[in-house]
């Protein structure tokens, strides 16, 4: 039971990574219809800003809301300067463009802080460690019925949890919101109603990569060090995490996550003999091809439904 | 007193020019259709008020130029284009879909709750569906729906792109008694374009003819009624 207890709340934790970079997916994916293949890069790069901020002094509270930015800006302008112009000849070049982004942020990481992983006495960091925003040393844990959760995963599931509520909400019931919907459903028609279609889908870009780089900075809090292949496979997570939860469904984005990040503790906690850690990958994407054909748009996802 | 007001208007889509220069007219309070064939240029005429698409020539609205200011600031002029094929937000509530409409007012919640409760006075089939997914509506409920949003933004003139598509004549009738009726009591301005013109005919203050990107004839809708090869050729009778 307490081990059960743990590789669950494990699971959670890691599965929190998974859900904030599949928000963003979510956010720009019903914006735009594309998918934002340059996600975890992006987040990356806000990730390496947040350890040269630490380098700088700055305390990692306020370091992480400067990342968020670098984040939204970084996101935004990737919106008004690539995305915009190119989807208007063709929306699948889109796709191609945030690869190419994908691959050029990677190197930017590599130019400007080298391939190897941060911080290191080696090159001459300050930090011991990436700052964590959350408590982790060895004794920051408390007791559950006999299994030790370690504070910083119980942080990240509350962080996650807030997030994909704030934005449920600003979905929902703000003005903001609404123009997202509006747009996402109908572009020529918000135009139409007075919206500022442009503005909103560089906003959207911008609060989506500002998710993604909170994702970044927690991973690499829990890792303790960044360094350029960090986020390649929690993009492919978190891609999974959007698919399971269905594309267009924030809420379905965060329980995706979470979902994936428990399959694959609980089977590699309890089949690794016969699944093994390699094939943990397999298991969570087996679950979702189940899942898949059942529910082709996701568990919360919205088929369209149109009368004419 | 001219409301809206076009004078060499034309535009189009990359290089294919579609309107080639038209001049039209819409006074305070004025029912104003325009007849035209398919690709005449009828709903470009429409979205190029709107703004949507880039346009040349002089367009003033009440006394001010709109030729170079963005669809958001036209809406917020007072003029709202309820697009052709109805153009609802198809996963959007039936009351998103009106606040979306009200989406350039800055008068507060409580105005725009207080409109939405009043138009679905006038459309109660909607208030019946207030909570359900436009997508899912009949086409004439999403046509009322498409009309219900464009007032939410308190327009002084409403442009309708050929409201009657697809749907059954009672149905059309109904909605152009509504459009009427939004003229007679509310003072709204409305340019209607249309193809099957016999219903628009009857309460149109003046009528617009539209050929291949040029206006070919206007007058009032007894004038052009009373013409026989523009009877003919339009009205069918």
């Amino acid at each position: 039971m307490a081990l059960f207890l743990q590789r669950l709340v494990d699971g959670l934790s890691e599965g929190s990574i998974y859900a904030l970079l599949a928000l963003g997916l979510v956010i720009i994916y019903r914006g735009t219809g594309h998918l934002n293949f340059a996600q975890g890069e992006m987040a990356l790069f806000s990730t390496y800003a947040v350890y040269q901020f630490g380098e700088w002094g700055v305390p990692i509270g306020l370091a992480v809301l400067m990342g968020m930015a670098v984040g939204f800006v970084l996101g935004a302008g990737t919106e008004v300067v690539l995305v915009r112009p190119i989807s208007r000849k063709s929306p699948f070049a889109v796709f191609i463009v945030t690869i190419g982004l994908f691959q050029f942020l990677n190197w930017l990481d590599g130019a400007l802080w080298g391939g190897q992983q941060l911080p290191s006495s080696a090159m001459g960091s300050k930090q011991g460690k990436f700052p964590s925003l959350f408590p982790n040393n060895p004794t920051d844990y408390f007791n559950v019925f006999g299994a030790a959760i370690k504070w910083q995963s119980f942080w990240m599931l509350v962080l996650v949890l807030v997030i994909g509520g704030g934005l449920y909400v600003m979905f929902n019931y703000t003005k903001l919101g609404l123009a997202m919907r509006a747009v996402a459903s109908n572009s020529e028609s918000s135009k139409l109603v007075g919206i500022r279609t442009g503005t909103v889908l560089m906003v959207s870009w911008g609060i989506a990569a500002a998710v993604g780089a909170l994702g970044g900075v927690v991973y690499a809090g829990l890792t303790t060090n960044v360094n350029q292949s960090l986020m390649f496979s929690v993009f492919i997570y978190a891609a999974a995490a959007a698919t399971l939860g269905g594309f267009d469904s924030p809420g379905g984005a965060v329980v995706g996550g979470l979902a994936i990040g428990v399959i694959q503790n609980l089977v590699a906690g309890y089949a690794d003999e016969w699944v093994g850690q390699q094939m943990k990958v397999g298991v969570a994407f087996l679950v979702i091809l189940a899942v898949l054909l059942l529910r082709p748009a996701g568990l919360f996802g919205t088929s369209k439904v149109e009368r004419v | 007193m001219t409301l809206l007001s076009a004078r060499g208007l034309t535009a189009g889509y990359g290089p294919l020019k579609v309107l080639e220069g038209i001049d039209l007219d819409v006074n305070e309070g004025e029912i104003v259709v325009m007849l035209g064939a398919n690709g005449a240029g009828k709903t470009t005429t429409m979205r190029a008020i709107s703004g949507v698409i880039a346009r040349h020539g002089e367009i003033t609205f009440g006394g001010h130029n709109i030729q170079k200011v963005g669809p958001d600031a036209i809406v917020r002029a007072g003029i709202v284009q309820v697009p052709q094929g109805r153009g609802t937000f198809p996963e959007l509530s039936v009351e998103d879909n009106m606040r979306a409409g009200a989406y350039v007012r800055r008068d507060g919640s409580g105005a725009v709750q207080a409109d939405i409760a009043k138009w679905f006075e006038l459309f109660p089939r909607l208030a019946e569906r207030r909570t359900q997914r436009a997508g899912s509506l009949s086409g004439g409920e999403q046509q009322m729906l498409a009309i219900a949003r464009a007032l939410m933004s308190r327009p002084r003139l409403l442009l309708c792109d050929e409201p009657s598509m697809g749907l059954a004549p009672l149905i059309t009738q109904e909605l152009f008694q509504i459009i009427e009726r939004l003229n007679r009591d509310e003072g709204l301005s409305v340019l209607l374009v249309e193809q099957n013109a016999n219903l628009a005919m009857h309460m149109a203050s003046r009528v617009y003819l539209l050929e291949t990107g040029r206006i070919v004839a206007s007058g009032t809708a007894a004038e052009i009624g009373a013409d026989d090869t523009i009877r003919k050729a339009y009205l069918g009778f």
